[in-house]
């Protein structure tokens, strides 16, 4: 009896438990994202600066592997077969924003752009709000599994995230523009602080399907 | 025993059939529907529900039937129950669920009118009156069901994923649980007729089991029943699934739950002599509809979420579908009687 228990709910909880990891890994690349500016802003591409990149390549690709497991697991043992679909794209939505976060760590890494001091106080703001949002999105999409007035709480703040990042996205373009900085700079750095921002823009993306899984859901 | 028997019983065989493939999808339809359990597995628990059901719960329900009308000629009895299987096949046919409750009741009246049979105008109205109750006691049900799932959810913080593993074990004891009563209340429906004939002598099983001649008639039954769950619920199931309103597994629970609840209401023999031992208003032991009481819930549902759900064409196509599906079975009854004694010369019903 214990046994037929056991492997009954073996595989539930089994993928319960990769759902809980892969949200681990947003907020392990959230703070890792942060860490990464912070090293960038003090020492540029330093040695440290490479090792953190390192380290967000394994979260990253640790992630790959926790979704195809997820995916399978969900097929194989005919789980949450009203939801399947969503959980997927979920867990895909996940899977974009940390690999947003390592790309925009890489580009840092290989194009090592000048960031003038001025800038680096707001840079280093919007990094914080950025990685602000996907902790929040990682907190809500993980309570649509268990509770779902959390969701709706989370949801709210990582609007609030995103709407803030936005802003100073907005400001630091126009500030870099104002500059006396060549052209060339000035667009590499645009370019640089819209993919900083965009990852927001996914997590946003991210929420709101959750949202939307958890109208279904409670119909 | 007689060959000739079991040639008439097979109207009533046939009607199990109809009753099997059209009710199974009551019972587990939404189960299946939502992907939650596979059909091969829940079909087989049913059968084996339906049969132990049938055998040990069948006595009361079939009482009341009996009361209606009693059939009192074999080939009478086999043109009551091809009758009422015509007219759920026809249904079936048509994509319509129907009751073979009502099918059946339509069918004896038929019989009745025909054999100038004085009608039991109390029994037909407790009968009746059963097929308003029972959907609506099993939609008052649902809603507290659902109420109540809605309150554990919300002051649990169970995984989802392990919610949806215990709403598949559930959705599989129910279905036990609905097919048990769909046995006991709706095997009188499938050879409930043939109970005045039956030449069956007590079957033994060791020193364990005796079943007594009606029980072996039971058995027979619900064995066309289960023939019916297993070759033809699950297109039944495709046609119907879940186009009456969509729903989660969760509310797939509650639905067969409270289907069952209704169903084992009308039939338990314990409860009705509780009832009638204690001052409180008794509750008829009367063959009901598991279909009426599947739209009796998920109406109930539908209605506590505001009604936006709900699927109200394919409402009306079904309850269309209640008030044809007697008619029917009351006009084929007559006219086949008539056929039967006239030109096959059988009697049709005796004269006391």
């Amino acid at each position: 009896m214990f046994n037929l228990k056991f492997s009954m709910f073996s595989g539930t909880r089994d993928l319960e438990e990769k759902i809980d990891e892969m949200h681990d890994k947003i907020i392990e690349s959230a703070m890792c994202f942060r860490q990464a500016f912070d090293i960038y802003f003090k020492e540029k591409r330093s040695l440290n600066y490479r090792r953190i990149s390192k380290k967000m390549k394994n979260i990253e690709a640790a992630a790959d592997d926790l979704r195809r497991e997820i995916e399978s697991k969900l097929y194989i043992h005919n789980l949450i077969p009203d939801l399947r679909a969503d959980v997927l794209q979920m867990v895909e939505n996940i899977d974009k924003v940390i690999n947003e976060f390592d790309e925009v760590t890489h580009k840092f890494y290989i194009e090592q752009p000048d960031i003038p001091s001025q800038y680096q106080e707001k840079f280093g703001k919007l990094v914080r709000e950025v990685s602000e949002c996907a902790e929040n999105m990682a907190i809500a999409s993980r309570a649509f599994f268990r509770d779902f007035t959390t969701v709706r709480d989370y949801a709210k703040k990582v609007f609030l995230w995103e709407r803030e990042s936005d802003k100073t996205w907005a400001e630091l373009k126009q500030e870099v523009f104002d500059s006396d900085m060549e052209l060339a700079h000035k667009i590499q750095l645009n370019t640089l602080i819209g993919d900083v921002a965009d990852v927001a823009d996914k997590a946003e993306d991210c929420i709101d399907s959750v949202l939307i899984f958890t109208i279904k859901r409670d119909i | 025993m007689d060959l000739s028997y079991l040639f008439f019983l097979s109207s009533g065989l046939f009607l199990g059939w109809s009753l099997g493939a059209n009710d199974a999808a009551n019972i587990f339809g939404t189960a299946v529907g939502s992907k939650m359990v596979r059909f091969k597995l829940i079909a087989g628990v049913a059968c084996i529900f339906v049969v132990l059901g049938s055998v040990f719960g069948g006595s009361g329900a079939s009482a009341t039937l009996g009361h209606l009308g009693s059939v009192n000629a074999l080939s009478g009895a086999f043109m009551v129950a091809l009758s009422a299987a015509l007219a759920v096949y026809m249904m079936l046919r048509a994509g319509v669920t129907v009751s073979t409750s009502q099918a059946i009741v339509g069918a004896i009246i038929g019989w009745n009118l025909y054999a100038g049979k004085h009608t039991d105008i109390a029994t037909l109205l407790q009968i009746v009156s059963t097929w308003t109750l029972c959907p609506l006691i099993s939609g008052l049900v649902a809603v507290l069901l659902y109420m109540l799932s809605k309150r554990i959810q919300k002051c649990s913080s169970m995984h989802l994923l392990m919610r949806d593993q215990l709403t598949r074990i559930g959705l599989i004891l129910t279905a036990a649980v609905g097919a048990y009563a769909l046995g006991a209340n709706n095997i009188a429906n499938v050879v409930g007729v043939f109970i005045q004939s039956c030449p069956f002598k007590p079957v033994k099983f060791g020193n364990i089991l005796t079943l007594n001649p009606t029980q072996v008639l039971f058995l027979l039954g619900s064995t066309a029943i289960s023939v019916g769950i297993l070759t033809y619920s699950h297109k039944v199931i495709k046609t119907v699934g879940n186009n009456l309103m969509r729903m989660s597994p969760m509310v797939a629970l509650i639905i067969v739950l409270s289907q069952a609840a209704v169903l084992l209401l009308f039939s338990s023999v314990s409860l009705h002599n509780w009832l009638e031992a204690s001052p409180l208003p008794t509750i008829p032991l009367v063959p009901v509809s598991s279909t009426q009481a599947v739209i009796g819930a998920v109406l109930g549902i539908g209605l506590i979420k505001g009604g936006r759900n709900i699927n109200w064409g394919i409402i009306g196509k079904i309850v269309i579908g209640w008030i044809t599906a007697p008619l029917m079975a009351m006009i084929i009854c007559f006219i086949s009687l008539f056929f039967l004694e006239n030109v096959f010369n059988q009697t049709v019903y005796l004269v006391q």
